[in-house]
């Protein structure tokens, strides 16, 4: 059974290009458009891995971790973050807020793939 | 009697008309990046589709390709041809990927600088209305007052505007960016 991909962005192109890289990869992918987006259907349906943006409305990616972060179905779901945000203090704020890696914009397919796959087959 | 012209008022009446001036600029910049937006995100849309169809017409091409592979006898060589130009076809979606995400990097600075242009104009709308109300027989020590105030204010809009801003998007280049697992 493909492993389901919760995608968070605010971008339609960047949401577009998450999902159809993912798909491709076999993964099941769920699209949001905000963090309380997000939120909403990360309650819906445990996800195996959920990719956010950081810069959106209504609801960052920070805060999104956080609130999935008390959720007892998102423990120890990963989380990466996917964001043109760069600074070590912002990885460090993404890391207390429970974040298990960061990737910076604009990904490249292959590389994505690959770091989904290690962190979830 | 006649009034008397204090250099406060005409003070007064320069910023007000740097004021009005500034503005009437800053509008038609804000329009223009308004614009500029949906034109990008216009452009990314049809890109976006047109990237789709493609890609579902190579895949459906593949499909097609490897069926005639499977029945017919061809040439010793089309194989390894075929899986090159697979391969080839491969990276250079990827690429349309990396390249179609920049138009997001792109609307995130000019969201910026409109942001940038709204604080600049609050500004300007400040500086036209400082002074009301001075007392031009003390003009001079008006004159200080209303330079003081002014800078002070506008430090406080500028570094309120500063905290209201997302940060600025760096990429120099088509890479992609850097990955870091925690």
């Amino acid at each position: 059974m493909a492993k389901t991909i919760l995608a968070v962005d605010d971008s339609g192109s960047l949401r577009q290009m998450v999902a159809f890289s993912l798909k491709a990869a076999g993964y099941e992918v769920v699209s949001a458009v905000d963090g309380q987006d997000g939120l909403n259907k990360a309650k819906e349906k445990t996800v195996d891995l959920v990719l956010t943006d950081q810069n959106m409305p209504i609801m960052d990616g920070l805060t999104l971790i956080k609130n999935l972060r008390e959720l007892g179905s998102y423990k120890t779901v990963p989380i990466l973050m996917l964001t043109t945000e760069s600074s070590d203090e912002m990885k460090a704020k993404g890391k207390a807020a429970g974040a298990n890696g960061w990737l910076v914009k604009p990904f490249d397919p292959k590389r994505l793939i690959e770091v989904v796959q290690k962190v979830i087959g | 009697m006649a009034s008397k012209r204090v250099p406060v008022a005409e003070l007064r009446r320069l910023l007000s008309a740097v004021s009005d001036h500034g503005k009437q600029h800053l509008v038609e910049v804000e329009a223009d990046l308004m614009q500029t937006t949906f034109l990008l995100g216009e452009a990314i849309e049809k890109l976006g589709a047109s990237f789709m169809a493609i890609h579902e017409a190579v895949m459906t091409q593949q499909q097609e390709i490897d069926t005639i592979l499977s029945s017919a006898g061809l040439p010793a060589g089309t194989n390894q041809k075929i899986t090159e130009y697979r391969e080839k076809i491969g990276e250079e979606v990827n690429a349309a990927i990396t390249g179609l995400q920049f138009q997001d990097m792109t609307s995130q600075l000019i969201e910026r600088t409109i942001k940038r242009v709204n604080g600049l104009r609050e500004s300007l709308t400040a500086l036209a209305t400082h002074g009301e109300g001075m007392d031009a027989e003390h003009e001079h020590e008006e004159i200080a007052r209303l330079l003081v105030e002014m800078s002070a204010n506008l430090n406080t809009r500028s570094d309120a505007m500063k905290f209201g801003l997302k940060k600025s998007v760096s990429q120099r280049d088509m890479d992609s960016g850097e990955i870091e697992l925690f």
